[in-house]
């Protein structure tokens, strides 16, 4: 009942932030708010639009779950979402023309395998050589960046070789889409049980048990026979998998083919989508859908108002500083009712 | 003695109250301090002691009541004017910056605002002369974090001395130091007293403050209990102010040793840093024996006992620690996951068969095991769902030693089990290790209090420099 009410609270000083960030941008609040509402949930396209934006956050937001309770500062969500789209589009042009259904399924798993070499290789470099992660992480994101602008323009590039993208995937190897007018597909459900899986896994299973110990203590995993190092690179692959698993999604489920601009910064904006969701899985997959609406949403809003892209990014500054402030205003609340030492 | 208690107190507490939250951390306090005295505060964990040392150094701001030093009203809650009024604090956890040598912790203290060129050797000369004429040598060009701990107090007293010192306050000293060390820091606190300084101590050690407080007063879970000279009073008398009741003493045991349980040879091992601090330690325990390994803080005990523990890598031959119950040193870091539930932390160590067999780990063995152990060792707490964080010291080396113990493992290693807990705690830690013997566990006790060895080691040997020096059968000392 407590955890509702504190939920309520923070849903409340979100939706107080956008008000305030709409107004700031000099708009019309009622009218404005009435555009995202439409926009992310008027009508069923809305939701499927907003389902499509929260899937990649949901994933990637998992993976940095997965990293950060493990005590590894993972800012490489970026890196390995595209790098997840380049092992998918690598399995593409060397498979194609196998049965599709096998294809789609190969090339998720390369995806994934791919952000997870990724995610493991930094994991490694901070254990055995003392590399940080939030360093090999942020540079391995440019590194991605990087090669995805090269492969387009080698190896990945479209036949024809006019443009800097890679060939577009056939109809038939897409994930399924129920409503031919909505983006909506079915890697949202991917999303959904991929939720469930890293729950499970935290919350039920020996192996999340000690990669939350990592975590919270590293010392006191040592002082309990527990491989802190190997704890720390699975932790990794696998957050580093989750997020190669958003990007490969979004290339199979939504944009089919890779292009300079493919990554738009979903592995970046996971963190604070994670952060937000108290580095929970479930509150990860709240708060995607809430950013995940957001974006919906404002991309109605900008059709009709001048605000363009920046009202997200300003939304979630602000609301990750809300949030902050808020957490803090409320343990400091039940601290004083609890009284201290 | 030195005393000038006729001259009325320097210092004097009056009727000072302190409450966090809905605990009372002190109620109605009065005390007198006077120059020339070591005077002992003495009380269990949670008396109020710190509470009342870190009020009269300005740091905790009292919710009523009254300080007077030396005529006039002390400010409350302004570190800084009462350090300049001549009341110095040594803090329990040492406040030196380690990358800076002695000599620049010395003038730090010293150092006042604006831009000017720093001249470390002035502002350090008044602490090094006052270090000169206690006789105690300190190498002013190490660096601080990389001093033995006895040196760093050294430095942090001398540092607090520094410029015109009228009392003096030490909050748990002797905790890091070994006997040698203690002895010594006793004998400059006389030397000072003699000079007219007035020593507040925080002690909770009964022998220590036997040995040198010239006065001493007792709270109890933030009460007044009792102040006296300690010429007025005993070791008995005390201990009774300070629990509300005598502890038993544990029983000399006579017990018959069974199998050679731990059989090691040339043990060696590094320490986090790569050096070698475990240098060639042979090493005999029988079922049903404890033994105590005692020493200076340092020595590599800790490195010798993460060794038995199987949590670090070592040369040599040793045998029989596949099954190993662990209390670690450091409950806080080592031994409990702070932000993790009760219940979790209750899996901790081991991490026991019967909850950890299957694929998942189910809630409910989960919160079964807590909660059985809970019941057998008597751990207080608000709800199992609550962080490790939350309870007190006493209670959290509770946990660690319920899970420990409660495996019943051939092996238990134990470092400082008791160290920070109040008697009561101590005296349960202490009872739940010789039930583990007489159960026939093989124990190592590693401590760097003699009287804790002596109360329950069969065998003590000591560790100097990585090696075994000396061993004696208890009662031989």
């Amino acid at each position: 009942m407590k955890v509702l009410i504190r939920y309520l609270v923070l849903f409340a000083g979100l939706v107080f932030v956008v008000a305030l960030t709409l107004a700031a941008f000099g708009l019309d609040i009622v009218q404005s708010m009435n555009y995202l509402w439409r926009g992310a949930a008027g009508d069923s396209v809305a939701i499927g639009r907003t389902l499509v934006r929260a899937t990649p956050l949901t994933l990637a937001g998992l993976g940095i779950v997965v990293a950060w309770r493990a005590g590894m500062y993972n800012i490489g969500g970026e890196g390995q979402y595209v790098l997840g789209g380049i092992g998918g589009a690598i399995v593409a042009k060397l498979l194609i023309g196998i049965a599709p259904g096998v294809l789609s399924i190969l090339i998720i798993f390369a995806g994934a395998g791919f952000g997870a070499l990724l995610g493991a290789f930094a994991g490694w470099l901070q254990v055995k050589r003392g590399v940080q992660v939030v360093i090999s992480t942020i540079l391995m994101n440019f590194l991605a960046l990087l090669l995805l602008e090269w492969s387009l323009r080698g190896p990945l590039q479209e036949s024809k070789g006019q443009t800097f993208v890679s060939e577009s995937l056939p109809n038939v190897v897409m994930l399924m889409r129920p409503d031919r007018q909505s983006d909506l597909h079915v890697g949202v459900f991917v999303a959904l049980l991929a939720v469930i899986a890293v729950w499970v896994l935290l919350k039920f299973t020996p192996a999340g048990f000690r990669l939350r110990v990592v975590g919270e203590s590293a010392s006191a995993a040592r002082a309990s026979k527990i491989d802190v190092g190997k704890t720390q690179i699975r932790a990794m692959a696998l957050s580093g998998g989750l997020c190669g698993l958003a990007g490969v999604i979004d290339y199979v489920g939504l944009t089919g083919r890779l292009a300079d601009g493919f990554a738009q910064n979903w592995g970046f904006i996971a963190i604070p989508v994670a952060l937000l969701g108290g580095l929970n899985p479930w509150g990860t997959l709240v708060s995607a859908t809430y950013f995940g609406g957001l974006f919906a949403g404002s991309e109605v809003l900008k059709r009709f108002t001048p605000i363009g892209n920046s009202l997200v990014p300003a939304v979630q500054g602000l609301a990750v500083l809300a949030f902050v402030g808020l957490n803090y205003w409320l343990n400091k609340r039940s601290e004083a009712k609890n009284g201290s030492d | 003695m030195v005393s000038n208690a006729d001259s009325g107190p320097l210092l004097a507490v009056q009727s000072v109250s302190k409450a966090y939250g809905s605990v009372q951390a002190l109620r109605e306090i009065s005390a007198e301090f006077f120059s020339g005295e070591v005077h002992a505060v003495l009380g269990e964990n949670g008396a109020g002691k710190s509470t009342l040392m870190g009020m009269i150094g300005g740091f905790v701001v009292p919710d009523n009541g009254v300080l007077v030093f030396d005529g006039s009203e002390l400010p409350v809650g302004k570190p800084f004017e009462v350090r300049g009024t001549g009341i110095r604090m040594v803090h329990q956890h040492f406040m030196l910056v380690p990358q800076l040598t002695v000599r620049e912790n010395f003038a730090l203290a010293q150092l006042e605002g604006g831009v000017r060129r720093l001249d470390a050797d002035r502002l350090a000369q008044d602490a090094v002369e006052i270090g000169q004429k206690l006789g105690w040598e300190v190498d002013l060009d190490a660096r601080a974090g990389e001093l033995q701990v006895g040196a760093q107090q050294r430095v942090e007293i001398l540092k607090a001395l520094a410029g015109e010192a009228r009392v003096l306050i030490l909050d748990e000293p002797t905790a890091v130091l070994s006997p040698a060390e203690v002895d010594e820091l006793f004998g400059v606190l006389r030397a000072l007293t003699s000079q007219g300084v007035a020593v507040l101590l925080i002690a909770h050690k009964l022998s220590e403050v036997m040995a040198v407080a010239d006065r001493v007063t007792v709270l109890r879970r933030g009460e007044f209990v009792a102040s006296c000279l300690i010429g007025e009073t005993n070791r008995d008398q005390l201990a009774e102010w300070m629990v509300g009741e005598m502890p038993e003493p544990p029983e000399i045991r006579d017990r018959e040793f069974g199998e050679v349980v731990v059989r090691g040879e040339g043990i060696r091992a590094k320490d986090d840093r790569g050096v070698e601090v475990v240098c060639g330690i042979d090493l005999e325990v029988r079922a049903g024996e404890i033994l105590g390994v005692g020493g200076v803080d340092g020595n590599g005990q800790v490195e010798l006992a993460e060794v038995l523990a199987g949590v670090r890598m070592f040369s040599g031959q040793l045998e029989g620690i596949d099954e190993v119950g662990y209390i670690p040193q450091d409950r806080q870091s080592d031994g409990l996951a702070l932000g993790m539930s009760i219940e979790e932390n209750m899996l901790l160590g081991s991490m026991p068969k019967e909850v950890f067999s299957g694929i998942f780990v189910l809630p409910g063995k989960v919160r079964n095991r807590a909660h059985q152990l809970i019941e057998e060792f008597q751990i207080k707490f608000g709800s199992a769902g609550d962080s490790a964080g939350s309870l007190s010291g006493g209670n959290q080396q509770k946990i660690v030693a319920a899970r420990t113990l409660s495996q019943k493992p051939r092996v238990v290693v134990a470092v400082n089990p008791t160290r920070g807990l109040d008697l009561k705690a101590t005296d349960y830690v202490h009872s739940r290790l010789l039930q583990a013997a007489d159960e026939g566990a093989a124990v190592f006790l590693f401590s760097t209090d003699l009287d804790e060895l002596a109360a329950l080691a069969d065998r003590t040997v000591y560790m100097d420099r990585g090696r075994f020096t000396e061993e004696f059968l208890v009662g031989s000392k």
